[in-house]
């Protein structure tokens, strides 16, 4: 009797150590390119390697955060701007999501910008003393971002270091993301000046070639002021590269350890992201042609992602 | 996928579909992929299987023939070509629309709070002739001054306040023009349906590309294009209404068409027209969101910044003083369509 229930116990125990069968698995996938891109790429690994339900659920920075803290849904989260998100770092801090990795290894790229005609023709442009002695030749505006993200407070905080209004440089703040992105295509269609603030990797500075302003270097504690509203004495620093991370439930990580694996795994840099966005605007293909594309051409890379198991099932691609 | 080769191959046009391949098909799909994954071949499609003869359907069998996203980028080159010759044509047209609302908001942000509100107060009463409603704005004008949301309140004030005076003098007439011709009517009316119904940030970013962004008409056409509908239809709607055998009585009286518009249909339709000019004013407080997504100044932006910042708070507060800054302009203009048609009061 007892040998049968060891043998028993022995058989159960055996076939947990084999990838158990994945579940239902919910994951963010946000409204730019870059992380529709990523999103995919996890969504083909989990389902064709790890045997998972995935459904990918349109969402945004910071109704994602949310989601994550008060419904513990959906399970991952990735491309998280955590600077754009400061309740991110609330809910890391508490313990209801845990960050797995850093899904764009190079952290995003922000910075103020002209573009590259502007540069061409005036190289006094590429530092900030150089626009900020003329205004005008930038168009005498500064394109700031919309009410509520992160970058809003920080570039408020330089207007006022810089003390822009003094040196007749007009502030637009933005209503939303699209305006601003629309508002630098429609200059660029008629190459005409425009002066503001946009991140990278996306679709469109993969599109408009732009040069970044030099701000100077970048000092942590300056930063760090600039990053809060109610911090003074505002003083100048550049951009840091941003965190971008994939984050997860905690019950999740709970559930899924072999998942979290490969999601830790799971980057891109930023040469990466951006042949593959080119690639994507060059051929007119939409976010699935440019996840089959990268799983085409970059094997070697997500390969290294997968454990045994999973590698092996996807064995017809790795040829 | 080989589903209509045999089509292709039957209209003769097998050559010139294999010719425009020399630009090998390198999209794959996930779903190829998907399947070379687990080493199948193509499978063959069952009826239940069988995809609708669609542009992208047909440009798998066919490589030459356009794939549905070429009609999309088709309409976006049309529109890059022709954005110069258009933003030529419409930028002086709208241009006064800019300087109204730069000076409607200047006026209103300039114009000091003891200034500001006294008059805000007299124009009510003026048109109201309501000792509550008066006391009833104060309240609200000094419940937002007292919360700060003062700067925020007046700046909406004067973007709706400048929309829809141009919605009822463009409107009022272009819906009694509508009233005196059918086929008007009928070239109209899809149109103001689109209007309503059409997503203002559609035709909002081509617009980016015609005007500068940080231009006020861009939210101002915004507004005014989906606010304009209500008073159109029903100053047509007022006007037609108008009972036929008073316009025989008019005419029986030898009054002309014209003494017939202005002494007979219009006084009569009134009632018609204040409904509409009282909807369009609601309406243009709907677009207030909207318009700030395109940069309007205003509460829109608060409600904006207490979605995106999840400051709850910040959210319902704003979007209450819409809330009350539509009931105030509401009861104000029902009270004036009150005393303007004393036989038809709410």
């Amino acid at each position: 009797m007892s040998a049968v229930i060891s043998a028993f116990i022995m058989i159960s125990v055996g076939s947990t150590t084999a990838n158990a069968a994945c579940g239902k698995v919910s994951i963010t996938e946000m409204n730019w390119a870059s992380a529709s891109v990523v999103t995919n790429v996890a969504k083909f690994l989990m389902e064709q390697g790890y045997g998972c339900k995935v459904t990918a659920v349109p969402s945004d920075t910071v109704p994602a955060a949310t989601s994550l803290a008060e419904k513990g849904e959906p399970d991952i989260a990735t491309e998280m701007w955590v600077n754009s998100a400061p309740v991110y770092q609330k809910l890391e801090a508490e313990g209801k999501v845990k960050t797995v990795g850093n899904v764009l290894s190079d952290g995003g790229a922000e910075h103020w910008l002209i573009p590259k005609y502007l540069a061409e023709k005036h190289p006094e442009l590429k530092t900030i003393q150089g626009v900020l002695a003329n205004p005008k030749l930038v168009g005498g505006r500064f394109h700031n971002c919309p009410e509520g993200w992160g970058c809003r407070i920080i570039n408020d905080s330089l207007k006022k270091a810089f003390n822009f209004k003094a040196k007749g440089m007009a502030v637009f703040n933005h209503g939303s993301g699209d305006t601003l992105a629309a508002s630098l295509a429609a200059a660029y269609e008629k190459k005409g000046p425009w002066f503001g603030y946009y991140w990278a990797p996306t679709a469109l500075l993969g599109k408009y070639e732009m040069v970044a302003v030099d701000l100077g270097p970048f000092k942590s504690d300056v930063h760090k002021c600039n990053r809060k509203p109610d911090c003074s004495p505002k003083g100048i620093s550049s951009y840091p590269s941003a965190r971008v991370v994939t984050g997860v439930t905690t019950k999740f990580a709970e559930r899924e350890p072999a998942i979290v694996k490969m999601l830790s795994k799971l980057s891109f840099t930023n040469h990466q992201m951006g042949e593959i966005l080119a690639w994507k605007k060059d051929n007119n293909a939409s976010s699935q042609e440019a996840t089959a594309y990268f799983l085409k051409n970059y094997q070697k890379v997500w390969a290294g992602w997968l454990n045994d198991e999973a590698r092996g099932k996807l064995a017809g691609l790795l040829k | 996928m080989s589903t209509f080769e045999p089509f292709f191959t039957a209209l003769g046009l097998a050559e010139w579909c294999k010719g425009e391949a020399g630009q090998a098909n390198n999209l794959t799909s996930l779903a190829d992929l998907a399947a070379k994954a687990k080493g199948e071949e193509e499978a063959i499609l069952s009826i239940w299987e069988l995809p609708f003869p669609s542009m992208d359907a047909l440009h798998a069998s066919c490589a030459a023939f356009p794939k549905s996203r070429e009609l999309s980028k088709g309409i976006e080159n049309v529109f890059l070509d022709i954005k110069d010759t258009l933003s030529l044509v419409l930028d002086p047209l709208t241009q006064p629309l800019s300087w109204l609302l730069q000076g409607a908001l200047w006026l209103f942000e300039t114009t000091p709070w003891w200034m500001m509100i006294p008059l805000l107060l007299a124009v009510v009463m003026l048109v109201g002739r309501s000792r509550i409603l008066v006391g009833f704005v104060a309240a609200c004008l000094f419940g937002f001054a007292f919360i700060d949301y003062y700067t925020f309140a007046t700046q909406t004030l004067a973007v709706i306040f400048v929309c829809s005076m141009l919605c009822v003098i463009v409107g009022v007439p272009v819906g009694i023009a509508m009233s005196r011709s059918d086929r008007l009517q009928r070239t109209l009316i899809p149109i103001l349906d689109m209007l309503q119904t059409l997503p203002a940030f559609v035709y909002l970013i081509p617009l980016i590309f015609l005007f500068s962004v940080t231009e006020p008409k861009l939210y101002g056409i915004a507004i005014i294009l989906y606010a304009i509908v209500p008073v159109i239809r029903l100053t047509d709607l007022g006007i037609r209404l108008v009972d036929v055998e008073v316009i025989e009585a008019a005419t029986a009286f030898g009054l002309t068409e014209r003494q017939k518009l202005t002494k007979v249909q219009i006084p009569l339709a009134l009632p018609n027209i204040m409904a509409g000019i009282n909807q369009t004013i609601m309406m243009s407080l709907s677009m207030v969101v909207i318009a700030s997504l395109v940069s309007a100044p205003g509460l829109g932006v608060l409600v904006l910044r207490g979605i995106r910042n999840l400051e709850l708070g910040v959210g319902l507060l704003s979007g209450l003083g819409i809330v009350v800054l539509a009931i105030v302009l509401d009861r104000t203009t029902k009270l004036a369509l009150a005393r303007v048609s004393p036989s038809q009061n709410q």
